[in-house]
């Protein structure tokens, strides 16, 4: 007797479906994963690499493309027409607000660096690169992202290493940035990689953080250096001009004394000489009468006149009743 | 169900799977080793794309044909001239012989282990065997630069100039070897041993290398002090040449003055004596007549009207009151 297990009636019924229904399910199931999987596109700032059963096919261009679907043809998209860019020392953290703000993580290990002098600096950079061969980029290097990083940070040091710390924080920032940027494609032409290094930018350069405050008293001490002397010009051009101006004031008074005096000297000589030469026709009278005017031209206005007769001896009986007063 | 369709299906496996089982797929970026029953078999296969093989007796082994990355740990180092650093290196390496790869270190995580142990082991050799300025620098250019530059500021300082100076100073020994170099020698070094396992190192960079946190701690201090000195040298020159303004000023001032006044006295001395020669020429042609006449004015001009007069009734001028 053939054994048959007896399904719940329910049960038996979704199994006769399924059984009637398979060929056309996994039909229509192939032919979806066939038809969704035989096109692609390639978005405009992207290029596509087309690895057919393993081996580089065809790099496409953006826009829409036919491949083989069931693994058969493989597409990897790289973007290659933006710039990409590695921050070092810091990381934008967001651009979408109206101003940028950067992590606030401390990114000091990857900024600090030796100078040539065996100083410290901290130096924070970016550098800007384009993928130029998308192939490339994904196969001959496995970690493209971190050569490029490694690339960097060595290079970075190395250009640095051979510049005084004073030339890294002031004058050498573009001769930096030009050096790194070539050795940098050197490097990576050397991986053959399929990127170039379209820029290398040196953002902030610092003395290291703890030091950074002596550095500004420096300059600091600069500014007031700058104060001072200013204040000591003021003073100085505000008191010599008046000085100036106070002596030249000084010398001619003295000329218009001098040639006050000249001339007074000239009319009163003139006067005398013009009154003696008169003088001389009549000069007994004339004495008398000069005598007699400035005696009169005196006792004219006196307020108190005592006569004393020349026989009285001694003035005090003249006074007995207290004549000081007017 | 009947035999012959299960017959057929059994078949139709069996084709599959010996097929699929006679090919395999090489993607790009990898090589691969043909083994049967664990015996390489020939060179490896490094061309992308579809080969075959024997079903069943034959498989394949891939690596990887890309340029790969290590990461070494930071290590602390001494220098030759005894300062402690931390170096953080890097490298790349391939897979030069994919058989003896597979032989000696079986995949990459192994492979990963022996590049740490010798690589750390090298770099250390290389760098505790030199001074720390070669894994710094490259070349002496920054000593022909400091050169240069004192020469500019000495030329300048001879004709004068004031310059202060407020450089960072540092250490600056010269270089004989070089921070490429270094990296040179870790990598002929290294190669050495590498070949045995069928690696070839492409590049071994010197990533990172920092001061000990002590010895860093004493370089910011001595930048510190050296930055305090010259911002205490500019404050005092600053005050100096305050100083040098003021006694411009005050010189200036007592010599503009004094001379205001020299030439002051002078023009009047001048002209008193001009004037007392032309009285003396005038008044000495009649002395006795100017003599009274002065006198008079005189009379006329200090007496005034307060005064308390006490007059002799033989005076001249009363001789007729009597």
């Amino acid at each position: 007797m053939q054994y048959q297990k007896q399904n719940p009636p329910e049960v038996q019924k979704i199994l006769d479906l399924i059984a009637k229904l398979k060929f056309p399910v996994i039909a229509i199931f192939i032919l979806f994963i066939g038809v969704t999987g035989s096109y692609y596109t390639v978005e405009p700032d992207e290029e596509a690499v087309v690895i057919r059963l393993g081996k580089h096919l065809e790099n496409t261009q953006p826009g829409l493309h036919m491949k083989i679907p069931f693994g058969i043809d493989n597409v990897m998209k790289v973007k290659t027409k933006i710039v990409h860019q590695a921050e070092f020392g810091f990381r934008t953290m967001n651009t979408s607000s109206r101003r940028t703000t950067y992590s606030t993580q401390n990114f000091d290990v990857e900024s600090l660096m030796l100078t040539g002098d065996l100083n410290v600096a901290e130096v924070q950079w970016v550098v800007q690169y384009q993928i130029s061969d998308p192939f490339k980029f994904i196969f001959k290097t496995s970690e493209p992202i971190t050569n490029i990083r490694d690339a960097a940070e060595s290079i970075m040091r190395r250009v640095v290493g051979d510049k005084l710390v004073t030339e890294v924080l002031t004058t050498g920032r573009i001769e930096i940035a030009t050096d790194a940027r070539m050795l940098m494609q050197e490097v990576l032409d050397k991986y053959d990689m399929g990127v170039s290094i379209k820029s290398i930018k040196l953002q902030d350069v610092n003395p290291p953080r703890v030091v950074q405050a002596s550095f500004n008293d420096v300059n600091a001490a600069k500014q007031e250096q700058e104060k001072m002397l200013n204040q000591a010009e003021e003073s100085y051009n505000r008191i010599i001009p008046e000085a100036r101006g106070k002596a030249d004031q000084l010398i001619q008074e003295a000329q218009g004394f001098a040639s006050s005096t000249i001339n007074r000297a000239h009319g009163d000589a003139e006067r005398f000489t013009s009154i003696a030469k008169a003088y001389r026709k009549a000069p007994s009278i004339t004495r008398k009468r000069i005598y007699i005017d400035t005696m009169e031209a005196i006792f004219k206005d006196l307020k108190d006149i005592t006569i004393v007769d020349s026989k009285v001896k001694g003035l005090l009986p003249v006074f007995s009743n207290g004549g000081i007063t007017k | 169900m009947s035999n012959k369709s299960i017959i057929g299906i059994i078949i139709l496996l069996a084709v599959a799977i010996t097929g699929s089982s006679s090919f395999y797929i090489l993607t790009e970026g990898q090589q691969g080793i043909v083994t049967q029953f664990g015996k390489p078999i020939g060179q490896p296969i490094t061309t992308a794309g579809v080969h075959f093989k024997t079903p069943f007796m034959q498989k394949v082994r891939y690596v990887e044909k890309r340029i790969l990355s290590w990461d070494g740990y930071p290590n602390q180092i001494p220098t030759k001239d005894k300062k402690y650093i931390k170096v953080d290196t890097t490298a790349r390496w391939v897979v030069v012989d994919a058989l003896k790869f597979i032989q000696t270190v079986q995949n990459e995580q192994g492979a990963k282990a022996r590049l740490d142990t010798i690589l750390d082991g090298y770099t250390r050799d290389v760098i505790s065997g030199h001074n720390l300025v070669e894994a710094v620098r490259n070349s002496d250019k920054i000593l022909a630069k400091i050169d240069e530059k004192k020469a500019m500021i000495d030329a300048r300082k001879a004709k004068g100039e004031f310059i202060l100076e407020e450089e960072i100073g540092g250490e600056i020994d010269s270089v004989s070897i070089g921070r490429e170099e270094l990296s040179q020698m870790i990598v002929k070094q290294a190669d050495k041993e590498l070949v045995a396992l069928g690696i070839k190192l492409i590049d071994v960079q010197l990533r990172r290398i920092s001061y000990e946190e002590s010895v860093e701690r004493k370089v910011y201090e001595r930048m510190i002090s050296e930055r305090q000195r010259i911002a205490q040298k500019i404050r005092s020159i600053g005050k100096g040449e305050k100083a040098k303004i003021e006694g411009r000023l005050s010189k200036d001032l007592k010599e503009i003055e004094s001379k205001a006044y020299r030439t002051a006295e002078v023009i009047r001395g001048k002209a008193e004596a001009t004037a007392t020669k032309i009285y003396a020429d005038s008044l000495n042609r009649d002395p006795k007549f100017y003599e009274f006449v002065r006198t008079m004015d005189a009379y006329k001009n200090s007496i005034n009207s307060d005064a308390k007069f006490l007059l002799s009734s033989d005076s001249e001028f009363l001789k007729f009151f009597k």
